[in-house]
C-alpha cells in the first residue's frame, strides 16, 4: 500500500473517531442540559406568599412574625378583589333572567380560578385537601393562573367540518358593565403586591416530605426510598457476586461446568429487567413471603439479582489480572489458598472489583421496571431503617415515571418531576464519582 | 437452674424486642389498586396520616386486576377497584384463606374525551362503540374534521376498560389498531396532545381535555347519581374479611362516610355518595 493511502486511511479512521465522539457528547449535553435547566427549578424559582405561608404552617418555618406583616399587605392588596366580588353577588340577584344564568356560570369559573390563584377566600370553609388551602406557591405557575381569571378559553367551532380554533375571550369583556369589571385589571396590576413573589433557594425539596400527593413540599420519601433500594442491593450483591468470581477463578477446576456456569451468568446479565420484577413478585413475596406486601427488603434483593452478573463479571476479570507472581510469591511463602486470597488477592484486584460496584450501583438507582412490583408505591412517608424490613417506599425513578403519566394534575407539577430526574441523575453521579475517586486512591496506593 | 435462667432472660430479651420492634416499625395500612380511585386514595391517606402520624400508609396505583391479585395474595390490606370483584378473582381468594369485602365509596362517570379543538360535542353509546370496533374511522362520519381517530383504551389490568366493556362494547371486540395505555393519566395526556384522539377516563382526570357528552347527557354530580348518565359506575375498596371500627384500616374505610371525606371525594373530581 502506499504511504499516501495509508495515510488517508489513517486519517479518515481518526476522523471517524473523534466524530463519534462529539456526537456522544452532543447527545449528553442534550439530554443533560434541559435535566439541569428544568431541574433546577424545583429548586430556584420564585416564591408567592402563599409559598411562605405554606411553609410555615405545614413545615414548621420560617418567621411567623414576619410573614404576618406580610401578609397585612397582602390582604390589604387582595381586598378590592373579594369587595368586587362580593358586591357582583348581590349585583347578579338583581340582573334579570337571561343574563343573569350567562353570568351566573362564568362567575364560578372566575371564583374557582381566582380560588386556585389566590387561595380560598376569607372566610369561606376550609377544605380538608391541601390543594384548596392555598393559592399558587410559585410565580411562574401564578401566572398561568392569572391568564386563566383573566381570559376564558373558547373553541370556534364555526367552520363546519374543520377543527376548532383556539379563543382567549377576555373575560372584562363578559363582565362589561357589571361591578366585577374593574377587579380584572386591579388584579392584574397588583397580582404582585398580592403574592409578593420573591426569589427563593428551596434546597429543602431534598429534605422535605411530599404533601397532597406532591403538590407541595419535596422528596425525601423518594431520595430515602432509592438510597435504601440501591444500598440494600449493594449489601447482598456485593459479598455475593464477589464470592462467586474468587470461586470461579480459584477454586472451581476449569472445564464444562465452570464454561457453563459463565454462559449462564452472561445470559442473566442479559434479561429485561422486567422479567427481574415479575420474578422478584413471584418468588421474594408470593413464594418466600420475606415480606407480607412490597417491601424494600424483597425490592433490594430483586435489584441485587439484576446486577449480581455485573459484579460477578467485573470481580472476575480483576481477579484474573492480577498477575501470577504475586499469587505464586504469596503461596511459596507458606500461604494457605485462603490466606493469599484474602491478603493479596483481593487488595489487588480491588480496583477492578470496584469499577463493577460503581457501574451496578448507579443501574440499582435508576432501575425502574424491577422495583414496579417489589417495592416501590406513588405515596408513603419516609421509613425508618427497621420499617424498611416489611413496608414498601416511594422512589426516584418509579415516581418519576408515575408524575409523568398517572398524576391527575400533570402540568401543576412539571417542577417536582425535573427536580425528581435532576435529584436522580445527580445522586447517580455523586455515587460514580466517589467510587471512582476511591478506586484512583486504593490503585495510588497498591503502585505506592 | 442457671440454664432455666438464661431461657427466661432469652424469653424476656426476645418479647422486648418484639415490642420494640413493633413500637419502631408503627402501623402501615398497604393500598393496592385502580388508578381511577388513586387521587381518592392518596387524598384520604394524606388526611388520615395527619390525624394519626404514627400510621404509615402507602399508595400504588397499579390497576384494579393487580389490586385484586395483591389482596388474594394478601399483599395489601385494602384494594381499590374501579369495577367489582369478579366471580373467578373470589374464588381464588376463597382458596388463598382471603375473604373480600366490598365497600363501595363513591360514584364516578366514565367521562368520554377528546382534544378540546374537537368539534364533536355529543356521542351516542352505538356511536362509541363504532369508533371502538373500527366500523367508524373518521372523524368525518361524526360530523367533525377529516382526521383518522386515533383510539385510546385502558389496558385490561384496568377496571374503567372492563366496565367500558360492559357498559359499551357489550361483548363486541375492540378494533386491533386500538391503542392501550397503563393510566388514567396517560389516556388523558395522550388526548391533551392528540387532537384526532378519544380515550375515556375517570371524571377526576378531565381537566385540560373536552369531555363530550354521552347520548345527551353531561358526565357531573346529578347525573351520575341519578343513573341518567349510562357510563356511571360505582368505584370500591375491598378488604379481607371485615374489618373493625377500632383498626387503622377500619377507621381509614370510615372517612368516606364523614363530612371530611365526602368534601375530599368532591374535590379531586368524583361524585360521594347519597347520604
Amino acid at each position: 500500500m502506499e504511504l499516501s493511502t495509508r495515510k488517508t486511511l489513517d486519517r479518515a479512521f481518526s476522523g471517524t473517531g473523534m466524530f463519534s465522539i462529539c456526537l456522544m457528547t452532543a447527545s449528553l449535553l442534550v439530554i443533560l442540559l434541559p435535566v439541569f435547566a428544568k431541574g433546577i427549578k424545583a429548586f430556584v424559582f420564585r416564591e408567592t406568599i402563599e409559598n411562605r405561608k405554606m411553609i410555615l404552617e405545614q413545615f414548621h418555618r420560617g418567621d411567623s412574625a414576619a410573614l404576618d406583616i406580610e401578609w397585612e399587605s397582602a390582604r390589604t392588596a387582595r381586598q378590592p378583589v373579594y369587595d368586587a366580588m362580593q358586591a357582583f353577588r348581590i349585583e347578579l340577584d338583581t340582573l334579570e333572567g337571561s343574563r343573569r344564568r350567562e353570568l351566573r356560570s362564568s362567575f364560578r369559573e372566575v371564583e374557582s380560578a381566582l380560588q386556585s390563584l389566590l387561595g380560598p377566600e376569607p372566610g369561606s370553609t376550609l377544605s380538608p385537601l391541601l390543594r384548596n388551602r392555598y393559592g399558587q406557591t410559585r410565580w411562574d405557575r401564578a401566572q398561568v393562573k392569572l391568564q386563566q381569571v383573566l381570559f376564558r378559553e373558547a373553541w370556534d367551532y364555526s367552520r363546519p367540518g374543520e377543527a376548532g380554533t383556539r379563543q382567549w375571550i377576555p373575560r372584562k369583556q363578559t363582565f362589561a358593565g357589571t361591578r366585577l369589571e374593574p377587579m380584572f385589571d386591579h388584579l392584574e396590576t397588583k397580582l404582585d403586591s398580592m403574592l409578593q413573589p420573591r426569589w427563593t433557594f428551596y434546597w429543602r425539596f431534598l429534605s422535605d416530605d411530599s404533601r397532597d400527593s406532591h403538590l407541595f413540599g419535596g422528596i425525601w420519601p423518594e431520595v430515602l426510598g432509592t438510597l435504601y433500594l440501591t444500598i440494600g442491593a449493594m449489601l447482598f450483591a456485593v459479598p455475593m457476586g464477589v464470592i462467586a468470581a474468587i470461586y470461579l477463578t480459584e477454586y472451581a477446576r476449569p472445564g464444562r461446568v465452570v464454561q457453563i456456569l459463565r454462559t449462564c451468568i452472561s445470559t442473566l446479565a442479559g434479561v429485561p429487567s422486567i422479567v427481574f420484577g415479575l420474578f422478584g413478585l413471584a418468588f421474594f413475596i408470593n413464594t418466600l413471603q420475606v415480606s407480607s406486601s412490597k417491601s424494600v427488603l424483597a425490592g433490594s434483593m430483586t435489584l441485587a439479582l439484576l446486577i449480581l452478573p455485573t459484579i460477578i463479571r467485573a470481580s472476575e476479570e480483576a481477579i484474573l489480572a492480577v498477575p501470577r507472581t504475586y499469587k505464586e510469591a504469596a503461596l511459596s511463602l507458606g500461604s494457605g489458598t485462603w490466606n493469599m486470597i484474602l491478603t493479596v488477592l483481593l487488595p489487588a484486584a480491588l480496583p477492578g472489583i470496584l469499577t463493577g460496584i460503581v457501574i451496578s450501583m448507579g443501574r440499582a438507582a435508576g432501575e425502574t421496571a424491577p422495583i414496579i412490583f417489589t417495592a416501590a408505591v406513588s405515596v408513603g412517608k419516609p421509613l425508618t431503617l427497621l420499617q424498611t424490613l416489611t413496608q414498601p417506599t416511594p422512589a426516584l425513578p418509579w415516581n418519576i415515571y408515575n408524575l409523568a403519566t398517572e398524576h391527575a394534575a400533570v402540568e401543576e407539577i412539571r417542577h417536582v418531576q425535573f427536580g425528581m430526574v435532576l435529584t436522580l441523575v445527580v445522586m447517580v453521579l455523586i455515587l460514580n464519582a466517589t467510587a471512582i475517586a476511591i478506586r484512583a486512591r486504593i490503585a495510588r496506593r497498591m503502585k505506592g | 437452674m442457671n440454664r432455666k435462667y438464661t431461657r427466661f432472660t432469652a424469653a424476656i430479651l426476645g418479647a422486648g424486642l418484639t415490642a420494640v420492634t413493633a413500637l419502631a416499625v408503627g402501623d402501615k395500612i398497604v393500598i393496592d389498586g385502580s388508578t381511577t380511585v388513586g387521587p381518592i386514595a392518596k387524598a384520604f391517606a394524606e388526611y388520615y396520616m395527619g390525624k394519626n402520624p404514627s400510621v404509615n400508609i402507602s399508595v400504588s396505583e397499579s390497576g384494579s386486576g393487580n389490586g385484586a391479585k395483591s389482596l388474594v395474595n394478601n399483599a395489601c390490606d385494602v384494594a381499590t377497584m374501579s369495577r367489582p370483584m369478579k366471580a373467578k378473582e373470589k374464588k381464588a381468594a376463597e382458596g388463598a384463606g382471603i375473604l373480600p369485602v366490598e365497600h363501595i365509596v363513591a360514584m364516578d362517570g366514565i367521562a368520554v374525551i377528546v382534544h378540546p379543538s374537537n368539534p364533536v360535542a355529543d356521542l351516542t353509546v352505538d356511536k362509541l362503540r363504532a369508533i371502538y370496533t373500527g366500523t367508524v374511522k373518521n372523524w368525518k362520519e361524526l360530523g367533525g374534521p377529516d382526521a383518522d381517530i386515533v383510539v385510546i383504551s385502558r389496558d385490561t389490568n384496568s377496571g374503567t376498560y372492563e366496565t367500558f366493556e360492559t357498559l359499551v362494547m357489550k361483548k363486541e371486540k375492540m378494533a386491533g389498531k386500538t391503542e392501550y395505555v397503563g393510566s388514567n393519566g396517560a389516556s388523558r395526556q395522550r388526548v391533551t396532545t392528540t387532537p384526532a384522539a378519544i380515550a375515556y377516563v375517570g371524571l377526576a382526570f378531565t381537566e385540560g381535555v373536552k369531555a363530550i357528552t354521552v347520548d345527551q347527557v353531561v358526565a357531573n354530580h346529578e347525573t351520575v347519581l341519578n343513573g341518567k348518565y349510562v357510563l356511571a359506575r360505582p368505584l370500591y375498596m375491598y378488604t379481607n374479611g371485615r374489618v373493625s371500627d377500632t383498626t387503622h384500616v377500619g377507621r381509614f374505610l370510615n372517612l368516606y362516610r364523614t363530612a371530611e371525606g365526602r368534601r375530599m371525594i368532591e374535590d379531586v373530581g368524583y361524585v360521594p355518595l347519597k347520604n
